[in-house]
């Protein structure tokens, strides 16, 4: 099935990290997006790896699993690797097709070279991920108050 | 104490903010930042006031501390102050230093502009960032 930029751009307004970004950059983002296919069983992500991409799940389910042990299923509309594609740091978690999903695919150096050419998108993504550390930070204190 | 600008420059370029810049770009750097020191015991920013910019550190260290409690330290390369500038609210936490802090400083509104200018510096505090984000929270990430 092939999407348009338009399906891409709106699966991706799914993903915080893409919160508050001009149409114009979500759809320059949109574009150098790929759909990928996964049968049951097959791994979209392993433990342990380097993060190199972004998943949005456009139909299917998949288990989110740390071990043997399955953490939890994820379904359509659902995403994951939303900060490995910016940190690349090695996944927490491995992720399983548990039937035949479709994915829209984000990759990280494909990230970066639209980062560099919009400092506009850059910034945007700065300011909604210093909200969320804020609002992190707000609930620690929060829960040590006793709130 | 202060450096001269070649020895500023090279001091940048140790930096991992700074990692992608190129000479020429490290000296515009230089040139725009301007360089601080601060004794041991001064709070630079104070939580719940207004932010008065942003900071990298050059040497020496800080704590990081909420309502009284240190929750981390920060040192060489490391960078304060970004996020009441981004979010136009007042600082969420103290910053005090815990050895004479030299650094290299930046004000408020000109932070923005700053990091339009370098997006491969804007790109290396969006990683700094996302690590932070990580650490509060959970496997999704």
């Amino acid at each position: 099935m092939a999407l348009s930029t338009q399906d891409k751009a709106a699966a991706l307004a799914g993903v915080p990290l893409f919160a508050g970004i001009s149409a114009d950059s979500m759809e320059r983002l949109a574009a150098v997006t790929g759909e990928q296919e996964f049968a049951p069983g097959q791994f979209i992500v392993r433990q342990g790896q380097v993060g190199t991409g972004l998943y949005v799940i456009l139909s299917g389910s998949v288990k989110v699993l740390r071990g043997a042990d399955e953490l939890t299923r994820l379904g359509k509309g659902e995403f994951f690797g939303e900060l490995s594609v910016i940190d690349q740091k090695p996944r927490n978690a491995s992720i399983e097709a548990a039937e035949q999903t479709e994915v829209v695919a984000l990759a990280s150096w494909d990230l970066l070279a639209l980062l560099e050419s919009d400092p506009k998108l850059a910034l945007n993504m700065i300011k909604g991920l210093v909200a969320r550390v804020r609002l992190a930070v707000d609930e620690l204190s929060g829960e040590r108050l006793g709130h | 104490m202060a450096m001269t600008q070649q020895e500023l420059v090279d001091m940048l370029s140790s930096l991992t903010l700074f990692a992608d810049l190129t000479r020429p770009q490290l000296e515009q750097v230089a040139h725009k930042m301007t360089e601080e020191s601060f004794p041991v015991g001064q709070r630079i920013l104070r939580q719940g006031f207004t932010g008065t910019g942003f900071y990298v550190i050059l040497d020496g260290e800080v704590a990081v501390k909420i309502d009284g409690d240190e929750r981390a330290r920060l040192a060489k390369g490391d960078f304060f102050g970004e996020m009441s500038i981004l979010l136009g609210e007042p600082p969420v936490a103290d910053i005090v230093t815990l050895r004479q802090l030299h650094v290299l400083h930046l004000g408020g509104p000109e932070l923005e502009g700053f990091l339009r200018e370098h997006p491969q510096v804007m790109y290396r505090m969006l990683k700094a960032i996302a690590v932070r984000l990580r650490n509060a929270s959970r496997w999704r990430s």
